[in-house]
């Protein structure tokens, strides 16, 4: 079915897919629903168009592309390393904008040069828009959760918060109640005096065997959730932690390594004198991020136009290192976005790791750029 | 202009809601006989009454069918979006009195505040093989408190209709969003409240639909300061 309503300039993007050696691959618009609640979270629910088969199945109006093309990757099997391309409409409910627009982007599979990947989406990104949007100064931000698990880590902060702040890693808010929160003891109570004898016992097995005989009295299973040995352990984390709280030189360094915003270029000098001055061990995530620094420059990559923000990041368990997004300097509508994504292949049922890297491209606000640039040639 | 007002059609509801419109001077009869769905107000021509349950009172009020009604407010929250901006809370109530609440296994004693169990989201996965299962009814409630309200994101909603309490023993849950007034019912199944985790304190209310038309029309002020009158 030829489309009527494609952007005048869908056939210049597959030319650009096409030229820069991608897969042009399209999935179905009606997808089953569990996988983007499950990798996404419920918050979702309200925001794609959910239906169901008449056997009962959650379905939904394809909501984004990432998801479809990496599951029929693994279900095709094919082999990678494999960048695939598509365009396509997606369907969100949105307060503003209609509901049914087209994404086109591309999806780069199982490349085991991190850096190299990593500079090209970025770059093929650049020069997509660059080629729709001439004349107009692109502005790409980039963040890098990886650098903020090694500060965190560096930090020397016990476990459990580390994981914290890494899953709040990217929402702001998030993050400073967070770190309010750890600033101050949180003590242990309500426990009952048998529970705290076996905790200051330190005698595991019992503790352990305590709860499961609790479970089963109570008809609890103790193998359908949370296990026994689970609670037993993170209550003695917890017991350890209570008396700690984040200590304010600790809680300095994380808001300014958080408050860094500066121009890619200066990244890794900054990164390391922040480093220094500080004190922490960062070399492996900052080797990581001078090999992409030094990819994007030799990817051809204008610096001028990058911008490193060190808070900049996606509050989703499957986002592991590079985010970025790209707007006209001036304007805040997202033209493009993508990050790598190294832990969505497994958890999407891929048996191997598979490394990947990838970008979406907003049709519609392309289009309204256009038209504006256009309406302001023309007067 | 006609002014229709939806009570509840049953139990203890209906009785406290049909005392308070009393005691503020409107006395409700019933049209026909004691089992008929609609009503009117003793005194007051262009008042109609009907008969709803609560959660058809809800739906009714979110599109305007109805310009006033008595319902618990976590139906209303629950089941309009953007609740504020469509109606309007006159007066609460002062019965029906009920809390929207996350509970967890007592056997959870590592859990305590939303914070432990967002730790407890952000594992499970890796842990158990599947996101944390919340069994409700609340969808939309849910979603606000875990999601915007804490920033919890991982987790998955089991609907359900009945006996939510018993989700999280019988294994189809790991914990629950429902409401509760006593909390005996957590007790007796072994859950407990998690300390910051009262989402909503619900009580039935006066509600009135936001419509262009109310405004300045002297009865829909009228039945709002009655009732606020009677609650002195």
């Amino acid at each position: 079915m030829p489309l009527i309503n494609l952007p005048a300039f869908a056939a210049d993007l597959l030319a650009d897919f096409e030229r820069l050696g991608t897969l042009r691959v399209d999935t179905p618009v009606i997808q089953p629903a569990e996988p983007f609640l499950d990798m996404a979270g419920e918050d979702l629910r309200r925001r794609i168009f959910m239906t169901e088969s008449e056997t009962g199945k959650s379905l939904c109006l394809r909501p984004e592309f990432t998801i479809p093309v990496c599951l029929r990757h693994i279900e095709t099997a094919t082999g990678t390393p494999q960048r695939y391309s598509y365009l396509g409409e997606i369907f969100r409910q949105r307060r503003e904008g209609a509901n049914e627009f087209y994404q086109a982007g591309i999806e780069d599979l199982g490349e085991t040069d991190v850096a190299g990947a990593d500079a090209r989406a970025i770059s093929d990104a650049i020069e997509i828009l660059t080629a729709r949007l001439p004349g107009s100064r692109l502005k790409v931000t980039l963040g890098d959760q990886s650098v903020f698990e090694a500060v965190v880590a560096a930090c020397g902060l016990p476990a459990g918060w580390q994981k914290r702040l890494i899953h709040a890693f990217g929402n702001s808010a998030q993050i400073d109640t967070l770190l309010t929160r750890l600033s101050s003891p949180q003590p242990v109570t309500g426990l009952s005096a048998e529970i705290e004898a076996l905790l200051a016992s330190g005698d595991d097995a019992t503790l352990i065997a305590h709860l499961d005989e609790t479970m089963q009295e109570t008809g609890y299973s103790t193998n359908a959730s949370r296990s026994p040995k689970e609670i037993a352990a993170r209550l003695k984390e917890k017991r350890a932690l209570e008396k700690t709280a984040l200590d304010g030189r600790t809680l300095g360094l994380l808001r300014e390594f958080l408050s860094l915003s500066i121009p890619l270029a200066d990244a890794p000098a900054a990164l390391f004198a922040f480093a220094k001055k500080s004190g922490l061990t960062l070399d492996g995530a900052l080797s990581h991020f001078d090999a992409r620094v030094a990819a994007l420059g030799n990817a051809g990559v204008d610096p001028a136009l990058l911008t490193y923000r060190a808070a900049f990041g996606r509050p989703l368990d499957y986002y592991t290192g590079l985010v970025f997004e790209i707007v006209i300097d001036g304007s805040s509508a997202v033209l493009a976005g993508g990050g790598r994504f190294d832990r969505l292949m497994t958890l999407l049922g891929a048996r191997t790791r598979i490394p990947a890297v990838g970008f979406a491209l907003w049709l519609d606000r392309i289009e309204q750029a256009l038209a504006q640039h256009e309406g302001e040639a023309t007067r | 202009m006609t002014i229709t007002i939806a009570l509840p059609s049953k139990g203890r509801m209906k009785d406290d809601a049909s005392a308070i419109f009393e005691k503020a001077g409107m006395k409700i009869v019933a049209v026909g006989n004691e089992r008929s769905y609609r009503g009117r107000v003793e005194g007051l021509d262009d008042v109609e009454i009907a008969f709803l349950s609560a959660s058809e009172i809800s739906r009714e009020i979110g599109n305007g069918s109805i310009d006033f009604g008595v319902t618990g407010e976590d139906l209303i929250r629950e089941g309009l979006s953007e609740a504020d901006a469509r109606v309007e809370f006159c007066a609460r109530l002062g019965f029906g009195h009920a809390d929207v609440v996350v509970a967890v296994p007592e056997i959870w004693l590592d859990v305590d505040t939303m914070a432990d169990l967002g730790d407890v989201a952000a594992d499970f996965r890796a842990r158990h093989g599947r996101r944390l299962a919340i069994a409700t009814k609340y969808w939309r409630l849910t979603q606000q408190f875990f999601s915007a309200q804490h920033g919890i994101q991982l987790y998955r909603i089991v609907e359900s209709l009945g006996a939510t309490e018993g989700a999280p023993a019988s294994g189809s849950a790991d914990i629950i969003v429902d409401i509760t007034s006593t909390g005996s019912t957590l007790k007796a199944n072994h859950l407990k409240i998690l300390s910051d985790g009262i989402m909503l304190k619900s009580e039935a209310c006066l509600v009135r639909a936001r419509k262009a038309e109310h405004e300045g029309d002297p009865l829909v002020a009228k039945i709002t300061e009655a009732v606020r009158g009677a609650l002195g």
